[in-house]
């Protein structure tokens, strides 16, 4: 049986590169690591050896390499000839993991993502340990590397959720959240800012049971057979519950849930349904920031009497999952802008990785801590207060960094924002 | 006695030598990897006192070596053989920026755009703007005298340099400058030994820092897309233009398979899919008079045959009309898997009828060839997407390309603008020049290099020196010195 098959698929893909470079500078381990094995271009060609057998799939060098890429994509929207890397990348991990298994960790992980008792168990003890205070506790009191998944942790804390009576008329739609695993568990605040948000906007919310994690992670890891087991399962939710639009507020996930037609391709009962699911999929900021005139007319008409808002200087950081995965770049930022009060100042590199990459900074620790170091200088050089990203691990990752660091800047969806503000227009004076 | 690799592994730390054949693969060529050589050992310094301290390990070891930076040059020439590959693009630090005197001092890893990027806050830029700019380092800039589409005003890397610190093969550091400015001892004058060393293509040494000229932000700017149903016209506009006395900043040429493969990519910059050619013109300079240039040209434009000609209106449209030209090269990985790039100048009066002539050697040879190039300059690019796994195909390509070359050497042309020699194109070396001037070469970099270690065996044809007679090749002759 030959064990490379996923990657023979994808072969197209590499003949697509024509070595051009300039990718170098878009990619985060390359800036990090500062050796082209660590850069889209050498990871291409170590996939091309590998798949032309002048490299050992079993060489731990050539493992490690690949094994780095924090599957940012950043390299794509840099690439001239479209070379699907991040299609290249999963192909390579399926293909390598029946070389040699994942670690025990990733193991670990990836199963209680797919165990729902389990999972919601853990992130119960999670928002028990943090709640207590335990987690910032540790935070403060380990060394470095064992206080960061604290540090993560503790700044998933959010402040008093927000509370008003979200009306809206529903005219735009119906949609239903992929609530997403972490997102439910530990930023449970967002979803519900979210939902608030969107129905202030003029979307119907409908609940969709049964969903499950969107397999993103297992994906990225090589782990294909339980994403799309995970992947099948979420399809067949949302089409029971029958809603116009799914909605993700996680730029993970919904890179994952867009490309379910691609992972579900060879499966020819689903792929059908697969690519009709990918079809339906929005960020919920392309859903704000669609709706326009009402976002701003909404914020404008709401604030002036509202006596001076706190003038914040607010920073956005751009998930890789959806500046370069879902290719969304200016709705999150047509999001922030109708958030009155705000100063919305540029961040440096803000399209660059901060190293979370899914389960990355608990694989390997010494790689993200490196990757995440220039964005935490920038954001300090921003001078901003709250730095704003759409996904729950870059909101924890940069969280976690700047908790240890000692910084006093937190991490904010830029949805609990404008929730938020809505909030405030909604409070008597 | 230790391997070389662990000596270089003392100075940089072990993570920074690579001596594994599987992690030297990529770094086996260069954005053109048709050409490749496996190198025997790579190292990287981190710091000055670092890349010194190599170069001083290698010249005590007799070994040969070849700098590299980013490898994004097109000839070649940071391929090393069997050899020490010097890899500098850890050192990427801006050491010195003066807005007031309008310089920067920077180290060779140091990213083209990141240059301009840092002076931006000033209103000025880093003048030469190399397609690879996004990427490609100061220090091969440096080695390839690199130009761009804004060097027809603005002149090339040589043309922006003020200083250079060098480390010699032999471990001596030296400073160069072009004899123009007092030096800190107050001497001035001299010969330009920066002008010999810029351009040198890494075989005099190797860059520890240069000061290099930041030029101020044009006023104004406006950048113009003609459209055209023959490749003919768009050179004749060209010629027009030029010879109508205006300077503009960039005059650029891209025909319809180039614009075919940048339209399908993600830098898609709105160029008519059905136009045989398109001209991007860029006019900048004083806000005053500015529109009788633009009109100018227009006019120009049209009475050449322009379909259509339209004005950037914003620095947006303006930058999405400049990416799609420079991502062009890149964006050829659309077209088929391998390519070959060339970088012939020919004089401007002849580019027309050189198109046409390039275009029949294409369909003699039954080649695809993609035309993206200076037009202001008469640099042209032909490029020739291929399949090199197919072996008739690549032979077919490889003969046009040659006569390519060929033709534009009889035009009166020569074979490289900014690319350099390199190993691509050396056999052309001893078409273009006679032996006497390939000698006077080799006794040029005897001056820098007499021991012939610094990127052996590029650009001059070893057999073409009479001094070096005997010697059956660089690679073979340096061997029995070095470290292994």
């Amino acid at each position: 049986m030959n064990t490379l098959a996923p990657l023979q698929r994808a072969r197209a893909g590499l003949d697509s590169c024509v070595h051009c470079g300039f990718c170098l500078p878009a990619c985060p381990t390359y800036l990090a690591l500062e050796d082209e094995n660590d850069s889209p271009r050498g990871r291409l060609l170590l996939m091309g050896a590998l798949l032309d057998g002048s490299v050992n799939p079993d060489d731990p060098a050539v493992r490690r390499h690949l094994d780095q890429c924090l599957g940012c994509r950043g390299c794509e929207t840099a690439c001239p000839s479209g070379v699907p890397y991040g299609q290249l990348l999963e192909a390579t991990r399926e293909s390598l993991v029946t070389h040699r298994p994942l670690p025990l960790v990733a193991r670990l992980v990836l199963r209680l993502f797919a165990t729902e008792w389990a999972l919601r168990s853990v992130l119960a003890i999670a928002r028990l340990i943090r709640w207590s205070g335990i987690a910032a506790l540790l935070a403060r009191l380990l060394p470095a590397r064992l206080a960061m998944p604290f540090a993560m942790l503790a700044s998933s804390a959010r402040p008093a959720p927000a509370s008003y009576d979200a009306r809206g008329d529903g005219a735009r739609g119906t949609v239903s959240l992929l609530t997403g695993c972490v997102m439910e568990g530990l930023f449970t605040d967002v979803n519900r800012a979210t939902e608030r948000t969107l129905t202030v906007n003029g979307w119907k919310m409908r609940v969709t049971a049964d969903q499950r994690c969107c397999g993103a992670l297992h994906a990225h890891a090589g782990d294909a057979v339980m994403a799309r087991a995970l992947a099948r399962a979420n399809i067949a939710a949302f089409e029971r519950s029958g809603a116009e639009v799914v909605v993700l507020n996680s730029a993970g996930c919904g890179a994952m849930c867009r490309e379910y037609g691609h992972l579900l391709a060879d499966d020819s009962a689903w792929a059908d349904r697969a690519t009709a699911f990918g079809a339906k999929v929005r960020d919920v900021h392309q859903l704000l920031a669609s709706a326009g005139p009402a976002v701003r007319a909404g914020a404008d008409e709401r604030h002036p009497r509202l006596g001076t808002p706190v003038a914040t200087r607010v920073a956005y950081d751009a998930p890789c999952h959806l500046q370069h995965a879902q290719r969304i770049v200016d709705a999150p930022l047509a999001v922030l802008q109708a958030v009155s009060g705000i100063n919305l100042v540029p961040l440096a590199d803000s399209d660059q990785c901060c190293g979370s990459a899914g389960i990355f900074n608990l694989l390997l620790p010494d790689v993200a801590e490196r990757v995440l170091a220039p964005k935490l200088s920038r954001i300090v050089e921003s001078g901003a207060e709250i730095v704003a990203t759409g996904n729950p691990g870059c909101l924890m990752q940069i969280g976690g960094g700047l908790c240890l660091s000692g910084s006093a800047v937190t991490t904010r969806h830029p949805v609990e924002l404008l929730d938020e503000t809505y909030a405030r227009a909604e409070r008597p004076r | 006695m230790t391997s070389l690799a662990a000596q270089l592994g003392r100075i940089v730390g072990d993570a920074h030598v690579i001596a594994r054949a599987t992690q030297l693969l990529v770094y086996r060529s260069d954005a053109l990897p048709g050409l490749q050589r496996a190198p025997a050992r790579a190292v990287f310094p981190g710091t000055r006192d670092e890349l010194i301290e190599v170069v001083r390990v290698l010249a005590a070891a007799g070994a040969p070596f070849v700098s590299r930076g980013a490898g994004t040059g097109l000839s070649g020439g940071a391929l090393a053989d069997d050899i020490t590959l010097l890899g500098l693009h850890r050192l990427k630090r801006i050491l010195a920026l003066d807005p007031i005197a309008r310089t920067a001092t920077v180290e060779p890893g140091v990213v083209n755009a990141a240059l301009t990027r840092a002076g931006a806050p000033h209103r000025l830029h880093y003048a030469p703007d190399p397609s690879s700019q996004t990427a490609c380092t100061i220090g091969g800039n440096i080695a390839e005298n690199a130009g761009g589409p804004h060097c027809l005003k603005y002149g090339v890397t040589l043309d922006h340099a003020i200083r250079a610190t060098v480390v010699l093969p032999s471990g001596e550091v030296v400073i160069l400058d072009r004899g123009d400015v007092a030096r800190d001892d107050g001497t001035q004058g001299g010969y330009d030994l920066l002008g010999a060393f810029v351009g040198s293509e890494g075989c005099f040494g190797v860059v520890v820092d240069v000061t290099v000229r930041l030029t101020p932000d044009p006023e104004r700017v406006c950048t113009l897309l003609a459209d055209f149903t023959r490749v003919r016209d768009a050179a004749d506009a060209t010629s027009r233009i030029i010879a109508a006395g205006i300077m503009p900043a960039a005059l650029e040429l891209m025909d319809q398979p180039t614009i075919e493969a940048v339209e399908s990519s993600v830098y898609a910059a709105g160029y008519p899919r059905d136009a045989a050619a398109v001209l991007l013109i860029e006019v900048d300079g004083a806000a005053a008079g500015l529109d009788d240039d633009v009109w100018a040209v227009e006019r120009l434009c049209r009475a050449a045959g322009a379909r259509t000609v339209r004005v950037a209106h914003d620095a947006a449209e303006r930058a999405r009309l400049w990416l799609g030209r420079k991502k062009a090269f890149g964006a050829m990985g659309r077209v088929a898997p391998h390519l070959v790039v060339q970088d012939a100048v020919v004089p401007r009066s002849m580019l027309a009828e050189l198109l046409d002539d390039i275009a029949a050697i294409g369909d003699r040879h039954r080649v695809r060839i993609c035309n993206v190039f200076h037009a202001g300059d008469g640099n042209l690019h032909p490029n020739i997407p291929y399949n090199a796994h197919n072996a008739d195909e690549s032979a077919r390509v490889h003969a046009a390309m040659t006569e390519i070359m060929t033709r534009c050497i009889a035009a009166g042309g020569t074979i490289t603008g900014e690319h350099g020699v390199g190993l691509d194109k050396l056999p052309y070396m001893e078409q273009l020049f006679t032996a006497d001037t390939l000698d006077a070469m080799c006794s040029l970099r005897a001056v820098f290099d007499p021991e012939r270690r610094a990127n052996p065996g590029k650009v001059v044809p070893v057999r073409a020196c009479r001094e070096w007679h005997g010697v059956a090749s660089t690679r073979h002759g340096a061997r029995a010195g070095e470290t292994r």
